[in-house]
């Protein structure tokens, strides 16, 4: 399959898709899962932003009279035994995911980035003992080494994003690293080296940019799995720690107690991590799409 | 092909031992160790009391002498002792393996009787309401948390059956397994069927818009040969490949659906003993997971070579 | 009142069922028990917790116990289990048992009064080279014994430095079983052997406990059960979902929480389900050594705001017990009434009242809604500690103290607290034998190693030392309430309240009787059988 020439599907479908706007829409139209992924995602970041206004209630706040209270008009998604409003508690657990994910891929990729632009570009030696700091690294499944890291660093919001980060280093320096090896010998590099660029500049300037895409498609992909592996160690309660309204540790509480006499406590943080991963997974197929072509599903 | 072999197993062996050093030394920066949780388990703080545990232990010992003791040992197929039970590591583990290697052999089996023939359908449906359907379908099991999806299967089995399935050691046998382990084991499974699922369509796609198969089709072979025995078996291979590396990375999975449904696998196992501090079962587990994912690995590339005549052995 | 009147219901219905069909038991079977954890180990002398206690008190004997058909643990209800009679000297210091003849280990060597002294002189140190335990938090409790001796081998004699007749409540407690000589302590942790009713014949970590009758047992016709069988599951709602489905016999002692019990009882109609308190008590650590709160102000503006009751509603609808340092009546033996309770700090009726007080307090310091005063509040990192530490920030709030939890590996919650590194804990604090012994002795007594605030109060120790050389009751009684005062006013350890709890089983489970002021006593299950 060949590149997909948007800017030539455009131009055959009309003049009325030169505005950003109406370039939304095409996409849109093109992709409709990547477009409801969007919308979902959109939400997710608006609510963790805006949580403080959303929120109709302190999520903190203990009301013993509301202990379990039902779904309904006073709390729409019910209450846990502590009193605690579920609705502005997933609303703020938006947050903690957002934070979690981001930050956890963030970390990741700058640290991954690095590892992968070094070894890539330096070659010989260098190159060959992070290959086998990675391999190491590899050898875990990604939740098997957030587990031993969360456990090594403790219960708090800073060591969870680091305990996932770090086993997210080797896929993003391993695709960085390839794409380096493949463009360090590209005519255009040639080129800046000749006109007497310095490498450092060349790393940055030329060779990062066009590694960005692979980047962009994996980053979405992984900040899903963030997310659900956050949720995993809050759940196991080896996250993030009470009283913060991570959706991960209300399952795990509502799990141990709750399953039968009050399942809305199970159903509804469920449902926000899921649809969530669920939002960042489709768009991260429409990016792989448009970004990647040669791996379009 | 020899010298190839060689380097390969050179660098496993390399990267088990590093991955030896690493747990080691990561299990030693968690803060408290044995000692600390033997006497605040019951309540003491006494310093003396804790130095004596620790000596027994050996665990006031140099770090380089523990682990040479370790690696020592393994030589020897001796893991050491439990700090809890006071078993031999070996004895505590052994018992643990084939209960998660029954869970995890059932969700690969349950992974690829949903995944492979619904990829196909949705390939060969492409772009029809069904492929979208079952897109979806996929990326959800993608999304969905395994203890969450095993807490409402839980919840449901509650409701129907006003029973949940406990594991029991003394049921022994085919139907007994199935009874206990049938519904983690889907649970845990969801996840790689759609990920086989989707690596089956998106292989079967690429395949499907070959030359070789429109000539088949143009000699007037019915679609489904045509589909299920030109085109499946040459977009088997990275779908064999994802499988074996789903299987290292059930572990994972594992972990958590045997922390819901109360399985006595080796994979909870390895979150309580990371929690008690119990560094030979840690350590020793940590090796068998990464033993196993290594190993897999390996095996994948052999296969990948044996199987796809155009990857040469040149690395 | 409602518990109260729930206790003497129930406490009718058991002496009913026990009292007229005692000569109907049936003997056979095998009791399935939930558990809700992993048991640190075998050996109840090392560890201070009901899940060692509840599971392998069945395999041993005490000299003497708390009457198992008594609901109430009480000096006056002591009797023998492997002594056959006890008496004291004339100066109230010597204490000699003489032994049930005739008593065999479960590997069948002799019972003799060695073992008596091997086990107490392991427990309180006496003895350093034994390895019959290698810790024990009860070493408090045997600092008055000067010495065991034993006189032949059917009598032993306990020797004290001064009078204290707690002493034989404390052996009467499930936390002293008499260990064999013989045995050591890697066996006593994995697979102990005893004189008791059943051999544990399995204890698969993380899996199941098994025990099974004593064919040999010495007292004769018991126990009537074939087997006890514990299995390990974690996770509460399995649990109870298993009982309810007839999996358990029987719940974990106090495993079922108020707001469990309806659905429990509406799922399984003849369950029989009991509350009662579990002399388990939240309650404040402070550290009073280092700022905020070495200023006794803010101490006090903190156990101002707190409300007993509101903790107590979220926690068990209501049920949990309102005391000071000592279980309150009528559960407890000991605890102050009602009526004196209500003048203590942390206690009152109103407490907006004592919160605008509090908050004047507050503001003199310079402290207010916008500016509050920041604390960092620790707690062990599991669910009973965490929940009213969660309810404690809340109500902190409203004394302009802004509270974030530090969720504390129980691995070193007591190295954290011991070091001082700390400025609030909530704690969780059982008491093994309703005695003010034990519970001063252990928690507020200055050398004490349980003691973990460092309280230390010369004034306090001295009223400690005096209640336990008293031997009359009732004027015992009232050094007891001026210490639990004393310690109220001090601010030493804001008690939160007393844990109330259920426990379940299936009524074809018989001879089942809780008693109401200690967890920790009643697990023989010599006495129990199985009706089918």
């Amino acid at each position: 399959m060949s590149v997909i020439d948007h800017d030539a599907a455009l131009a055959r479908a009309g003049a009325n898709v030169t505005g950003f706007w109406s370039q939304l829409a095409f996409m849109a139209r093109r992709y409709p899962l990547g477009a409801v992924g969007a919308v979902i995602v959109a939400i997710f970041v608006l609510t963790a932003v805006f949580a403080d206004v959303i929120a109709p209630l302190d999520p903190t706040a203990t009301n013993s009279k509301f202990s379990l209270a039902h779904p309904g008009s006073a709390f729409w998604l019910g209450a846990d035994f502590m009193g605690r409003d579920m609705y502005s508690r997933i609303v703020h657990g938006a947050r903690i995911s957002l934070a979690v994910g981001a930050g956890a891929m963030g970390l990741g990729a700058v640290i991954g980035i690095t590892v992968g632009l070094a070894s890539g570009y330096l070659g010989g030696w260098f190159d060959l003992v992070l290959q086998r700091l990675l391999d190491i690294m590899q050898a875990l499944p990604l939740l098997v080494m957030a587990i031993v890291m969360a456990a090594s660093l403790g219960p708090s919001l800073r060591n969870t994003i680091i305990a996932i980060a770090i086993p997210l280093v080797p896929t993003v320096a391993r695709v960085v690293r390839s794409s380096t090896l493949s463009l360090r010998e590209q005519p255009f590099v040639e080129a800046a080296r000749a006109v007497g660029m310095g490498e450092l500049r060349i790393a940055v300037r030329h060779v990062l940019p066009n590694t960005l895409a692979p980047l962009i498609v994996l980053a979405t992909a992984q900040i899903g799995s963030a997310i659900l592996v956050e949720a995993s160690l809050s759940f196991l309660g080896l996250g993030i720690p009470e009283p913060h309204p991570s959706w991960g540790r209300m399952l795990s509480e509502s799990a141990a107690e709750y399953v039968r006499t009050a399942p809305w406590l199970v159903i509804f943080p469920g449902i926000a991590i899921s649809l969530t991963v669920f939002g960042t997974n489709l768009l991260g197929d429409a990016l792989r799409d448009i970004l990647d072509p040669r791996q379009r599903s | 092909m020899g010298a190839y072999l060689i380097r390969r197993l050179l660098l496993m062996a390399l990267t088990l031992f590093g991955m030896s050093v690493l747990i080691f030394v990561m299990l030693r920066l968690v803060p408290g160790d044995i000692a600390d949780i033997l006497t605040n388990a019951s309540g003491i703080s006494d310093a003396k009391e804790k130095a004596k545990i620790a000596h027994e232990l050996g665990i006031d010992q140099p770090i380089l002498v523990q682990y040479g003791k370790w690696i020592g040992g393994l030589a020897h197929g001796d893991l050491g002792y439990a700090y809890v039970s006071e078993q031999p590591a070996l004895d505590e583990i052994l018992p643990r393996i084939p209960i998660s290697a029954k869970l995890a052999g059932m969700a690969l089996f349950f992974a690829v009787l949903f995944g492979l023939p619904l990829g196909v359908i949705s390939a060969v449906r492409q772009n029809t309401r069904l492929d979208y359907l079952l897109r979806v379908v996929s990326l959800s099991g993608l999304s969905l948390p395994s203890f969450w999806l095993g807490l409402l299967v839980l919840m449901a089995s509650v409701q129907w059956f006003g029973m949940i399935p406990i594991y029991d050691a003394d049921r022994t046998g085919f139907w007994a397994s199935v009874s206990m382990l049938g519904l983690p084991a889907m649970t845990v499974g969801f996840r790689s069927s759609a990920l086989i699922m989707r690596l089956t369509r998106s292989s079967m796609l690429e395949v499907l818009r070959q030359d070789y198969i429109r000539t088949a089709r143009s000699k007037g072979a019915s679609i489904v040969a045509v589909n299920f025995k030109h085109a499946l078996r040459n977009a088997l291979l990275p779908v064999v490949t994802v499988i074996g590396i789903e299987a290292a990375f059930l572990v994972g999975g594992l972990i958590v659906t045997e922390t819901v449904f109360n399985i006595p696998g080796v994979a909870r196992f390895l979150v309580e003993a990371i929690l008690w501090r119990d560094y030979p079962i840690v350590q020793n587990l940590v090796m068998l997971i990464a033993v196993v994912v290594v190993t897999i690995n390996f095996l994948v590339d052999m296969a990948y070579m044996a199987l796809d005549p155009r990857i040469k052995f040149a690395d | 009142m409602r518990l109260g009147m729930a206790f003497a219901a129930t406490s009718l219905a058991v002496f009913m069922t026990t009292a007229s069909p005692a000569f109907a038991q049936k003997a056979g079977g095998t009791l399935h028990i939930s558990h809700r954890e992993n048991p640190p180990s075998a050996s109840i002398h090392e560890e201070a917790t009901i899940s060692v206690v509840s599971t392998f008190m069945a395999a041993f004997n005490n000299l003497v116990v708390f009457d198992p058909k008594e609901k109430t643990n009480s000096p006056d209800h002591i009797i023998g289990d492997l002594a056959d009679s006890w008496s004291w000297d004339a100066s109230k210091t010597k204490l000699t048992f003489k032994l049930h003849p005739g008593v065999k280990w479960h590997d069948g060597k002799p019972f003799t009064a060695k073992d008596v002294k091997c086990t107490f002189d392991a427990v309180d140190g006496a003895d350093a080279k034994s390895d019959l335990v290698r810790k024990s938090p009860r070493k408090i409790w045997y600092q008055n014994v000067k010495d065991i001796t034993v006189n032949g081998d059917l009598e032993v004699t306990f020797e004290l430095k001064r009078p204290q007749s707690s002493l034989l409540s404390m052996l009467a407690s499930g936390y002293s079983p008499i260990y064999a000589c013989h045995a050591n302590g890697r066996e006593m942790r994995t697979k102990p052997i005893g004189t008791g009713p059943f051999k544990v014949t399995e204890f698969k970590r993380n899996e199941v406990i098994k025990l099974v009758k004593n064919k040999d047992y010495f007292k004769k016709g018991k126990p009537y059960l074939d087997a006890i069988e514990w299995k390990i599951v974690p996770n509460r709602s399995t649990r109870m979902l298993g009982f309810q489905s007839g999996q358990f016999d029987m719940t974990f002692d106090s495993d079922v929480s108020f707001p469990m019990l309806k659905d429990v009882m509406d799922q399984k109609k003849d369950a029989v389900c009991e509350a009662r308190a579990t002399a388990v008590s939240s309650n404040i650590l402070i550290n009073r050594d280092a700022p905020p709160f070495n200023n006794p102000e803010i101490r006090r503006a903190m156990v101002d705001t707190i409300d007993v009751k509101a903790f107590s509603q979220i926690l068990s609808q209501g049920h949990d017990l309102d005391g000071a340092a000592m279980l309150p009546p009528p559960a407890g033996k000991w605890g102050m009434p009602k009526e004196m309770l209500a003048t203590l700090p942390g206690h009152a009726a109103d407490v907006e009242k004592s919160r605008a007080e509090a908050r004047k307090i507050m503001e003199k310091l310079g402290y207010s809604a916008s500016n509050p005063l920041k604390i960092k509040i620790a707690t062990r990192n599991i669910a009973i500690y965490r929940d009213p530490a969660v309810i404690l920030i809340d109500q902190l709030k409203k004394v302009y103290i802004e509270g974030d939890l530090e969720p504390i590996d129980s691995s070193v919650w007591y190295n954290k607290i011991a070091k001082k590194d700390y400025q609030l804990g909530m704690n969780l604090t059982g008491v093994a034998v309703d005695d003010p012994d034990v519970n001063f002795y252990e928690n507020y007594y200055s050398t004490s190693e349980r003691n973990y605030t460092g309280y230390n109060n010369p004034e306090v120790d001295k009223l400690i030392d005096q209640q336990s050389a008293e031997t009359d009751v009732d004027k015992r009684k009232k050094l007891v309430w001026e210490i639990e005062k004393k310690l109220a006013e001090d601010v030493a350890r804001p008690t939160i309240g007393y844990n109330v709890a259920n426990t379940c089983w299936d009524p074809k489970v018989k001879g089942v009787n809780l008693q109401v002021n200690s967890i920790y006593n009643g697990w023989r299950f010599e006495d129990y059988w199985l009706d089918k």
